[in-house]
Parts: C-alpha cells; structure tokens; sequence
C-alpha cells in the first residue's frame, strides 16, 4: 500500500508527495477526494460494465439499435456514464468489418465503460502503428483478420470516446445474459480481440 | 476551495462534456469529400500529422463541440461541428496501405475544406 | 503543436509490449497522480485542451517517460504557469521531503 520507507524515495515519489502536500495546504486538494477516486476507479469501474453492455446488445436487438444510434444513451440505460464518457460511440464488428480503437495523439478511452486503459494502449509503438498497419498489430495480439474483411481504424482525436460491439460467437445460443457478459474481454472492445465462445 | 469526496465522486458521473447546446450550421455532410487544411500551429491542436492534406469523405456528423485549438489559448470556445472523416488505408499511406482498410478520425470543421 | 506525441504513422518506435493481467496501477504514486487528476481540474486552474497541451510541450522527453509521468509533468507546468505553486515552493517541498525520507 504505502512506499517502503526502509528505500529512498525516487525523483517521480518526490515530485508527486511535493505536489500533493502542496495542493492540500493551500486548499485546493482535499486527500479524501483523492482516495475516493483512486479506490472508485482501482476497484469499481472497469471492462465488466462495457461487457454488460455488449451482452445486452446481444439478446436484445432493440437495445443493439439504440446502443448503435446513440451510444451515451444506450449506456446510460444500464447506469454507466460520466467522465470520459460522456459522448459515446459504439461501432459494430460484423461478418464483413472489423473495428479497432486507438487515441494517437494521447491516450483517450472510455472510462465508464472500460475503466482506466492498459499501458499498452496509451504507450508509443499502439499508438504509431495501429493506425498504418493495423492487421500487424491485430497479428501481434493474435488476431488474424480475412483479407477479404475491412478493417476500419478509429481514431479518437476528439472528445467522443469510442467502443467495439465485438460479433457474438457461434455456439452461445443457450447462455444467459449474464454468461454472455463474462466472456466479453476488454480486448475485444478495444478490438484487438474477438470474443471467443464457450468450448465444449 | 478544494471538492471533497462526494463531490468528486459525484463529478465522475456527471462528467465534463465538451458538446455545445449552441446551434452552429455544419459545413459538411455524410458524403460529402473533404481535404484536410495543412495547419501546423505551434500552440495545441486535435489535427494529426498523417491526415494533413488527404482526402476522405464525412462519414458522421457528430454535433458541435468546444473547439480545443481555441479553448487551449483561452481564446473560446468556437462551437462547431465535429465529424467522422473516413480516409481509405491508401489515400494516408499509398502503397503501404491497405486496399481494404479505412481510418476514421474525428475532425473539427476548421480543420478541413471541401473537396469537390 | 507538430509535437513528438504526434505519433500516428511512425515507424521504429519499438514493439508493442502486453503485460498480463496488468493492475491499474503499478505504483502507489501513479494512484495519487491520477487521483488528483479531477480535484486538480476542478479548482478551474485550466481546461482539458490545456492540460494535454502541457504534455506536448515536454518535447523528447515525453517518449522516455511514463503515462503518469506525463500528467505530473503538466501538473507541475500549469500550476506554476499559472501562479498556483511557484518553482521555489516545489524545490523547497522536494527537498524537505527528500531529507525526511532519509
């Protein structure tokens, strides 16, 4: 939890105590706050709300349309909304397209949905890449796309926060709702990924 | 004064967003073809480098948002239209890219004219 | 800016690195930094565009360093812009806590 005090701090340990101490002296800080926020988005939010949304758009054809037509509703239904998220768009993977999310210039992710993104999507190589050689960096992830599908790369250089509806696989026919949403991985709402099905 | 944590977990659902209530005319339409503006200032803007100067076509018009190249100087917030614009693989990477693939980025109005 | 974030389309800058079941956060003041994110832009100091303006502004740094380091790095920048916190205030607090630490 709490730094080893038995090791000196690093320079990034400084630098963010003085600024924290700094903040909350003069007022404009409180620790609370803090901590509140670390522990809502470290343990509460996170991929299993975006899941829920993709196995509702499962079952329900109605609530795949309205999710399609205005993601910020559609998701607001089943009680997810706010910061970085609060323009949605979501964008459906199909037997002819297949869509992948990236933020090039900085690292922008739905955070209602998905919670806080890996390393991986914020850092360099993601970001430079997916953009010009996408199917590479699917390949990287294990994912080898058709060449007759398109792949369409969306890149959210605006406030619009953007997540795939990955394809249901075959053979889930007999699942509930709720055994739906615990096969959908973050990665296939990232689109780096397709949801796998439950093998017999 | 400084949110406390009920504030603050209270802003995490509200959220901050960057959409306008303001009616602003859109330039552009879902067909439309347009080329991005070779804009290179050195103060903020959301236009990347590998767009400048290619062509695609207005895939969605997304509403009218606070414009950030403005709202970063402190110089307003310029409500405009943000849209799709889908760029085929080949139009931003010729022969390394794709026949079949697309990029689809979200541009401001001011970063692009029409290309008829 | 045509800054060093700028990164679509760049070639060579390594390969794309997945660790598994990563945590959210991999150290205790990458969680502070983050937390701090909303109170910090809630005390209206500067806006969102600014905020990843700073980041920009690191220059090649930017490539060597962390997500978080990033927004402790514009953290920094625009509270002292903006005449929140002055330098002598962060290296004299620095300091003292350097030396407590010891």
């Amino acid at each position: 939890m709490s730094a080893n005090h038995n090791r000196p701090l690093s320079e990034v340990e400084i630098r963010v105590k003085a600024l924290e101490s700094l903040l909350v002296e003069k007022g404009l800080v409180d620790p609370a706050a803090v901590d509140a926020l670390i522990d809502n988005y470290e343990h509460k939010v996170g991929p299993r709300n975006g899941a829920r949304v993709v196995a509702r758009a499962w079952v329900d054809p109605a609530y795949r349309e309205r999710l399609l037509a205005d993601g910020t509703r559609a998701i607001a239904e089943l009680g997810y909304s706010g910061i970085q998220g609060e323009d949605m768009v979501v964008v459906a993977n199909t037997p002819d397209t297949h869509n992948v999310i990236v933020c090039t210039l900085c690292s922008c992710y739905p955070w209602p949905t998905l919670g806080l993104p890996p390393v991986w999507f914020k850092s360099a190589p993601y970001r430079s890449r997916v953009v010009s050689d996408p199917r590479g960096v699917l390949k990287e992830f294990g994912l080898a796309v058709p060449a007759e599908k398109r792949v369409r790369v969306w890149d959210s250089t605006a406030e619009l926060r953007y997540m795939v509806l990955p394809e249901r696989p075959p053979g889930t026919e007999a699942l509930s709702e709720d055994e739906l949403a615990a096969l959908v991985t973050r990665d296939s709402m990232i689109g780096v990924a397709e949801v796998k099905g439950v093998t017999a | 004064m400084a949110i406390n944590a009920s504030q603050a977990m209270a802003a995490t659902l509200t959220g901050a967003t960057a959409r306008m209530e303001t009616p602003v005319a859109p330039r552009f339409k879902a067909g439309d073809r347009v080329r991005m503006r070779n804009l290179n200032p050195p103060s903020h803007t959301r236009l990347p480098r590998y767009i400048k100067g290619k062509v695609g076509v207005i895939e969605r018009d997304h509403g009218v948002f606070v414009y950030p190249d403005t709202h970063a100087a402190h110089q307003g917030e310029k409500p405009q239209h943000v849209y799709v614009v889908r760029f085929a693989s080949t139009e931003l990477w010729g022969p390394q890219g794709s026949a079949n693939d697309e990029l689809l980025v979200d541009v401001w109005d001011d970063y692009m004219d029409a290309a008829p | 800016m045509n800054g060093v974030h700028d990164l679509g389309g760049m070639h060579g800058l390594g390969p794309i690195v997945i660790e598994k079941d990563e945590p959210v956060f991999h150290h205790e003041w990458e969680r502070r930094v983050f937390g701090m994110f909303l109170p910090v832009f809630a005390t209206g100091a500067f806006n969102i565009d600014e905020f990843r303006h700073a980041i920009e502004r690191m220059g090649p740094e930017y490539l060597q360093t962390s997500y978080y380091e990033h927004w402790l790095a514009a953290f920094e920048t625009l509270l002292e812009e903006k005449g929140m916190i002055s330098a002598e205030e962060f290296s004299a607090r620095r300091a003292r806590i350097a030396e407590e630490a010891r």
